[in-house]
Order: C-alpha cells, then sequence, then structure tokens
C-alpha cells in the first residue's frame, strides 16, 4: 500500500504543481501589454458613449433604443443600459437614442456619437448629438473574449 | 472612494449580512471566514427575488433578510442552546492532547494564510481593467435595475426591445453588486468587476480550505500526521492556482462562471468528499445556494447536488427505515430547492424576457453530440489523469480513505458527471448554431467538471499522503478495523457524528 500511496501522492502532486505553472503563466497573460492597453481602450469607449448619453437625456426620462443595428443596441445596453429609464412600450418614449458611426474626429468615440431623437414644439423632429466626452481614433473598440 | 475601499465595503456589507448565520450553522472555522460574505451575497440574491416579487427597494429587503436570519438562528440558539457556536475540534485519538490539538491549530492557521495568499496572488489579473462582454451587457449592467423602481424594473426584464434574453438569469451577481453600488454611491462596472471577482477569490478560498480540512481530518487518523497536513496545505494552495488558470479571463472581467463553478466544486468537497458533519453540511448547502443563483447552468448543476448531497446524508440506514435520517435531509433539501426555485418561477410569472421563449429541440442530435464533444475536449485533459488515479486509488486505497472518513470518490464523480451532461445536454438538444456557440461558451461551461477533475486529484494525494503516514496504534479508533471499514467513533471532543453515525441526519446534527 506504501508504495500506491507514494505513486499516487507523486503523480497529483507532480500533475498538480505542472498544470499550476500552466495556470500562472494563463493569469499572467492578462497583465500583457496588449491586454492592459485593449482593456484601456475599451473602458474608455464606454465612457464615452455613456457621458454622451448623459449629455443628452436625464435618468428618469422614458427613451427607448432606436436603429436598426441590433449590435448598436447591444452596445448601448452596455454602454448605458444600466440607469435608462426604458419606455414600454416604446411609443411613450420621450427620446429615440441611437448610435451614429462615422470617421473618427474630435467630439466622438472612436468615430460614434450617440444621437437623441425626439418630437419638439409644433410636431417637428429635434435630433441632438452627445457631448462632453471623446475618444481619438477608429472604432469598434477591441472585441474583449467572449 | 476608489474602487478599492468600495470593493471592501460592499463586501463587509455582504460579509455582516452574513457572518452570523455562518458562525452559527457552520461554527467557528477557518473556512467560515469566506462564506461569510458568499452567504450574504444568496441574501442579496433572495432581497432581489423578494423586491421583484413584493416590491420595495432591494435594500430595505436586504437589511431586512440579514435581520431575520441573524434573528432566525439566535432563536435557535435560544430553542437549542447545547448547539452554541460549533468551537473547530479535532477529532480521533490523541488529538485532544495538547500537542497534537496545537499541531492541528497551527495547520488550520497556515492552510488559511496560504490559501488567502494564494487567492490575493491569483486575482493580480485585476491590475488590468477589463471588463468582459458578458459583464458588460448583463452581469454589471443589470444592478442598476435592481436600483430601479418596482415598475420601472418590471419593465426592464419584459420589454422586449431591449432584446437582451439572458436578463431572466438568476440574479446574485448583479444584487451583490447593487448593494455594493447602492452603500458606496459609485456605480460603475470597474466595481462591479471588482466585487464579482473578490466573491469568485471567496468560493475558490473556500473550496480550497476545503482541502485543508481534509488533511486536519484525515491527521486525526494516522500516526505521522505532518503528512496529511502538509500534503492537504500544499494541495489547497496549488489548486488555488489551477483554478485560477482555468478560469481566466472570467476570473476577473467579471463573468459569473468562475462564481458558480467555483461554488459547485466547494459544495461537492463538503457535501459530498469530507466527513459528513453539521459543519460541512451548512458550508455545503451554503456552496450550493450560490451556485443555483448565479446563473443557468449553476442552476441546474445545484439541484443535482442537493439531490445528491441528501442521498448521502440518508444514506443506506434511511433507505431501511430510519426516519430521523430520512427526515431531516428532506426536509432542507426541500427547503434547497424553494430557495433555488423563487427566482425561475418568478420570471416565468411575470412574463420575463428570456423566460417565456419556447423550446424546440434539435434534430441533428448525433452530429452535435460529437461536435460537443470535441469542443469540450481541450479544456477536459485532466479527465485524462483523474479517472486513472481515481481506478487506481479506488482499487489499492480504499480502505484508506474509508478509515480516514473521506467520502466515496463516486460521490464526487457523480457530482462532476451531472454538471457536465446537464451542459452538454443543453448544447446539444438546442438549436442554435453549434460551431459558433461551442466556440464562445465551452471554454466558460468547462469550467465547473475541469475543477472538480482536479480536485479529485488533490483528494487523492491527500488521503495518499494518508496511505504514507501509517494507521494510529492498534489501541486507536482508525487501527482497531483492519479493513478499513468505516467506525462509529465516540470521541469527546467529537465536533460532530461520524460519517456512519445514526445521528447524522441534518443541519444543525446532534448536540456536542
Amino acid at each position: 500500500m506504501t508504495v500506491v500511496s507514494a505513486l499516487v501522492a507523486g503523480i497529483a502532486l507532480v500533475a498538480l504543481g505542472g498544470q499550476a505553472v500552466r495556470g500562472a503563466r494563463t493569469v499572467d497573460v492578462q497583465l500583457a501589454p496588449r491586454t492592459v492597453h485593449d482593456a484601456a481602450v475599451d473602458d474608455a469607449f464606454y465612457a464615452c458613449i455613456d457621458t454622451q448619453a448623459h449629455s443628452l437625456v436625464r435618468p428618469d426620462q422614458p427613451v427607448t433604443l432606436g436603429g436598426t443595428n441590433l449590435a448598436d443596441v447591444v452596445t448601448m445596453i452596455k454602454g448605458f443600459g444600466s440607469w435608462l429609464t426604458v419606455a414600454d412600450p416604446a411609443s411613450t418614449a420621450q427620446v429615440t437614442l441611437t448610435l451614429h458611426d462615422g470617421p473618427g474626429g474630435p467630439g466622438t468615440c472612436l468615430g460614434t456619437t450617440v444621437v437623441a431623437t425626439s418630437r419638439g414644439p409644433g410636431g417637428r423632429t429635434v435630433v441632438r448629438v452627445g457631448t462632453g466626452a471623446q475618444v481619438p481614433g477608429q472604432g469598434p473598440p477591441p472585441a474583449p473574449p467572449l | 472612494m476608489s474602487t478599492v475601499l468600495a470593493t471592501l465595503a460592499g463586501i463587509c456589507a455582504l460579509g455582516a449580512a452574513g457572518l452570523l448565520p455562518v458562525l452559527v450553522t457552520v461554527g467557528l472555522r477557518w473556512y467560515a471566514v469566506p462564506l461569510a460574505p458568499l452567504a450574504g451575497a444568496v441574501a442579496a440574491s433572495l432581497a432581489a427575488t423578494a423586491s421583484l416579487t413584493f416590491g420595495g427597494p432591494l435594500l430595505d429587503w436586504f437589511i431586512g433578510i440579514a435581520v431575520l436570519a441573524a434573528g432566525a438562528v439566535c432563536g435557535l440558539l435560544v430553542v437549542r442552546p447545547d448547539l452554541g457556536l460549533r468551537a473547530e475540534a479535532p477529532r480521533g485519538r490523541g488529538r485532544g492532547r495538547g500537542r497534537g490539538r496545537a499541531v492541528d491549530r497551527v495547520a488550520g492557521v497556515v492552510g488559511f494564510l496560504v490559501v488567502v495568499l494564494a487567492c490575493i496572488w491569483s486575482l493580480r489579473g485585476l491590475r488590468t481593467p477589463t471588463v468582459g462582454f458578458d459583464a458588460r451587457s448583463l452581469w454589471v449592467m443589470r444592478p442598476g435595475w435592481f436600483l430601479h423602481s418596482h415598475a420601472q424594473l418590471l419593465v426592464d426584464l419584459r420589454a422586449r426591445n431591449l432584446v437582451l434574453t439572458q436578463s431572466a438569469y438568476p440574479p446574485l451577481l448583479s444584487a451583490s453588486v447593487a448593494v455594493a453600488w447602492r452603500i458606496t454611491g459609485i456605480h460603475t462596472a470597474r466595481l462591479g468587476v471588482t466585487m464579482v471577482a473578490v466573491l469568485d477569490a471567496c468560493a475558490l478560498a473556500a473550496a480550497a480550505l476545503a482541502v485543508v480540512q481534509a488533511g486536519r481530518t484525515v491527521a486525526a487518523r494516522v500516526s505521522r500526521a505532518w503528512l496529511p497536513l502538509a500534503a492537504g496545505i500544499a494541495v489547497a494552495a496549488l489548486l488555488v492556482v489551477v483554478a485560477a488558470g482555468i478560469t481566466e479571463p472570467f476570473l476577473t472581467n467579471g463573468y459569473a462562471d468562475p462564481l458558480w463553478s467555483l461554488a459547485a466544486v466547494g459544495a461537492v468537497a463538503f457535501g459530498l468528499q469530507l466527513r459528513s458533519d453539521p459543519s460541512t453540511r451548512a458550508a455545503a448547502v451554503i456552496l450550493v445556494l450560490v451556485a443555483g443563483m448565479t446563473k443557468n447552468e449553476g442552476f441546474v448543476t445545484a439541484v443535482a447536488l442537493v439531490v445528491l448531497v441528501a442521498a448521502r446524508s440518508i444514506g443506506i440506514a434511511g433507505l431501511r427505515g430510519a426516519r430521523r435520517r430520512l427526515v431531516t435531509p428532506l426536509v432542507l433539501a426541500g427547503c434547497e430547492l424553494a430557495a433555488l426555485a423563487w427566482w425561475p418561477v418568478l420570471m416565468k410569472a411575470i412574463h420575463a424576457r428570456g423566460a417565456t421563449s419556447t423550446f424546440s429541440a434539435s434534430q441533428d442530435l448525433a452530429n452535435r453530440t460529437d461536435a460537443v464533444a470535441h469542443g469540450f475536449s481541450p479544456y477536459l485533459h485532466v479527465l485524462v489523469l483523474a479517472v486513472p488515479l481515481a481506478v487506481l486509488g479506488g482499487i489499492a486505497l480504499r480502505g484508506v480513505r474509508r478509515r480516514v472518513e473521506l467520502g466515496n470518490d463516486l460521490w464526487a464523480w457523480l457530482a462532476l458527471a451531472t454538471g457536465l451532461v446537464a451542459v452538454a445536454s443543453a448544447l446539444v438538444t438546442g438549436n442554435g448554431a453549434i460551431g459558433p456557440w461551442l466556440l464562445s461558451t465551452a471554454h466558460r461551461i468547462t469550467e465547473y467538471p475541469a475543477v472538480e477533475g482536479w480536485w479529485i486529484v488533490g483528494l487523492w494525494a491527500v488521503v495518499a499522503a494518508a496511505g504514507l503516514a501509517g494507521p494510529t496504534a492498534p489501541d486507536g479508533v482508525a487501527a482497531a478495523d483492519p479493513t478499513g471499514a468505516p467506525v462509529a467513533v465516540d470521541d469527546p471532543t467529537s465536533d460532530g457524528p461520524a460519517v456512519d453515525d445514526p445521528a447524522v441526519d441534518g443541519l444543525v446534527g446532534a448536540p456536542r
């Protein structure tokens, strides 16, 4: 029994040690310059569209997330979905928020801007563009691991 | 307030809510430390569910549930003062003596410190401010919804134009983050990620401390106690680093998968692998609830674990009609299942987005099964080691394992298999495109079986150390049975009944 015990203990400890070294290397990848850069750009992008959305609507204002692009809706949920007051049904919304993707430049978040569309006095359509933050460069932000 | 301080405040709030129930049910054990914030997270999850069910602010419900739980355990102590706070009391011959007890206590302190340091080191990925895709779109976005009014929360969960079907997932993570957001006033995804990471570390520490505890339990049954004690501590430290490697990058980017996986592994360790006593069963209950209230995959696995832990508690004697061994585990399992089912039933009742879609099974089962097997296999290479090692151990070291009162290895394999089959079945029978589905999820949803495989390997290392340490002297309890069959122990220092003791019948168990 002693031989088997030694064998089992030896195999298990060596395997655990080897896998632990491998695990430590996996964690170290999170500290690689590329990972740090991608995370910083990602954070800056979402903070930027969050600030722009705050410049367009109040947290208690019923809104709907518009546009035909599903990816844009998900991006808006990721950026400012936590504090928005979503209108249901959508027709009761005071403001429709959309993303406008264009070339990178001043006032844009990697080329993206948040746009608010609402009905003004007399029923005319009012379109406003988000302000208060910008991230230079061209989007989209680097894709994080799924 | 910085994110670090806000995280500390959030974890302290959860810990304060869970402290008293954990101290009374688990006892004064080192593994009670990481379990306290996890119990608080369960309270936050119940608070979110109650808030959605009955209305009222989340924080009010959180405080109310925490006070209610504390009152309930205090009332229990009044009715049953004999229960007291279960102090750590080593078992077995010689452990009551001064030197043996001192060595055991030192091992407990060293094991705790080593595990905590390993966990802190494994969270170094937090230095990079990554927020994962699902974390930003769901796990650390939904806390804001839990701070909305009741009417708006219903809209958030039901409105079809919000497209996110995953928002019906169980609430534990988001509710815990919401509590931190509410008490600190900081509503950032970064705080959400750090809160989730620390809860992950708590679950990891609890699961690892179960291995330290296994070493200490085993040490009471052998002549050279230092061998299993050292093995338990070393294996626990290695397992922390191994688990961190398997669960990264999701361990530190706000995903829910590491929490339910690590909590389920801890539940298996306490509920099915360690010697069954009131303290380990209470720890298993908390970890099962954490796993089941975190994600749908965790819910399915937790239900299976509730059944397995109850089956182990009931045992053969219960099936033969020992009513005392039948009732308490069944009542406890029923309470656990009711708590776990509250959220999913509520999602159905309110017609939440993602909870009411009709299911249509795929007809292409053979190809999908093949794809799932190939998709999972790169992440489950541990089974190539764990299976033969378990077979070898099961044949040659079975007597040692029974003598040192660790659970039969088959329980852990059953737990691993049920979790794996549950997840694989969803993929095989679902109708989503299997290739992209596997590509985006296989790494995450195999975390539980992969980590569980390593825990099985680790426990066999501790058993093997017991084999090397040799049995106690002939007048010792364990050595009295050369076949290694389970023996009932009449130890005045015991903190709970032995594995085959008829008194093993419930969460709080027999009086000391």
